[in-house]
């Protein structure tokens, strides 16, 4: 995994959401903590190109975001901040079968690739669900399975622990303790982060610490007060 | 409700979507060319019997049937308005007869045999370089998925309306299920996007 941020900013309106950055990212996991409106998301959407920078430039495994955007996303698999909405078709594995077709693989290949990555989530019981009828959780583990099936070098997750109770909670940061993708984590749950390589504090539009997570942690704490 | 889909196993879940569809066309055509109330008539109880066959149950029917029923009825009333009684029976049960099939038909087929199937019959067009075949057979697919959604969400506004105590009018009720629904809808293009689902030729 290689990213790269060239000074590369984000505006919406007029408004400078994310100030000009220059970045490069290349530890296997990585969490972004901030406050709410800090541009966290808004940074995470510049990776996969969802967001073009207004100035600058983002490349990603050394392709430019804007330039090469389908290739960016080939390389990213994305989770929404909420997965509610990245389950495009209603029944579970109807939708993983959707996000294969670009891959033109025959009936059989993609029903084993479907049920292969159903199975690495150990949620084959899910198959034939419909997607609004999971429980948070479980939810939120398709929308993994989903992405995943693509095969991604680099999965960026938007608060994948957000609205989700203890038991679940507990459940989504053990599958992504065991993931061994390259990993991108936004979260408010500080502990789902705290032992990642290396963790990046947005404030206000501006990467405001970079580094072990302990120290980012402290200074977030400070912020916050 | 909340997937138009029904899950069975009624013969016409068994039989293929390709069948389904063009069977759905034939009747289409056909209903047209009958312009007497007797074989309409007919028409209308075979596809009720058809539609019966899947199981749903009175209560239920009712409730998915009931929006575009109603429509059909305006449309049968404005006819009786305008022309004869007979007019207006023959619209209302042509048209009934369609709803009704075409429901046994959503009610029966996923998502994903809709959007292969209709891929399918779009290239064609696709050869002609009018469109993308893969667009047009999502596209379609995304209406279906979202028929259901947008009724929910009208529902929630109007529970919505009525814990605050205030009266459901056109306008409050219109103005937020249109922005939500285009917020959600801003979200799925960018999920299609992310997913690289559209990134197929
Ligand atoms: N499409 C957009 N148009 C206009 N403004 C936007 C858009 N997307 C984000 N913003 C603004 O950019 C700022 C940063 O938003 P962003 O979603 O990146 O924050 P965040 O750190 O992810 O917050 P949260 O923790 O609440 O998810 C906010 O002020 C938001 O209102
Ligand atoms: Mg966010």
């Amino acid at each position: 995994m290689d990213i790269r941020f060239e000074e590369a900013e984000a505006r919406f309106e007029g408004r400078t959401v994310l100030h000009p950055l220059t970045l490069s990212l290349s530890e296997r996991r990585i969490g972004i903590i901030g406050l709410n409106g800090s541009g966290k998301t808004t940074f995470a959407r510049m990776i996969n190109g969802l967001v073009a920078p207004s100035a600058g430039y983002v490349v990603v495994n050394g392709f430019d975001t804007v330039q090469h955007g389908e290739k960016v996303r080939a390389e990213t698999g994305f989770i929404f901040q909420n997965p509610q909405n990245q389950i495009i078709l209603p029944i579970l594995k109807e939708d993983i079968a959707l996000g294969l077709k670009s891959r033109k693989l025959s009936r059989q290949e993609s029903d084993a690739a479907v049920d292969a990555v159903l199975d690495r989530f150990g949620i084959g019981h899910l198959a034939a669900r419909r997607a609004h009828e999971l429980s948070g959780g479980e939810l939120q583990l398709a929308a993994l399975a989903s992405v995943l099936a693509t095969e991604p070098d680099i999965l960026i997750m938007d608060e994948p622990t957000n609205q989700l109770d203890l038991k679940n909670r507990e459940l989504v940061r053990r599958t992504i303790e065991g993931l061994d993708e390259n990993i991108m984590v936004i979260s408010h749950d500080l502990e789902l982060v705290e032992d990642f390589d290396r963790m990046l504090l947005f404030h206000e539009g501006r990467l405001a610490a970079d580094g072990p997570p302990a120290d980012t942690i402290r200074l977030y704490r400070e912020l916050a007060r | 409700m909340k997937t138009l889909y029904v899950e069975g196993d009624s013969v016409l879940h068994r039989l293929p979507p390709r069948v389904k569809l063009l069977g759905l066309a034939a009747a289409g055509i056909a209903l047209f060319f009958f312009r007497s109330i007797p074989p309409l008539a007919v028409a209308a109880l075979i596809s009720a019997a058809i539609y019966a066959s899947l199981g749903i149950g009175l209560r239920h029917s009712l409730a998915r049937l009931r929006p575009i029923f109603l429509t059909i009825a305006v449309v049968a009333l404005f006819t009786l308005l305008v022309g004869s009684a007979e007019e207006a029976a023959t619209v209302l049960l042509r048209l009934t007869s369609l709803m009704l099939l075409a429901a046994a038909v959503t009610a029966t087929t996923g998502i994903g045999d809709f959007i292969d199937e209709i891929t399918l019959a779009a290239r064609p067009l696709e050869r002609l370089g009018l469109v993308k075949a893969a667009d047009i057979g999502l596209s379609i697919g995304l209406v279906i998925r979202f028929v259901p959604e947008i009724l929910d969400r009208y529902r929630a506004i109007k529970d919505a309306h009525r814990a605050r105590g205030l009266k459901p009018r056109i306008l409050t009720l219109a103005v937020p299920l249109i922005i939500l629904t285009l917020k959600n809808a801003d979200e799925i293009a960018a999920a299609i996007d992310a997913r690289g689902i559209r990134a197929q030729k």
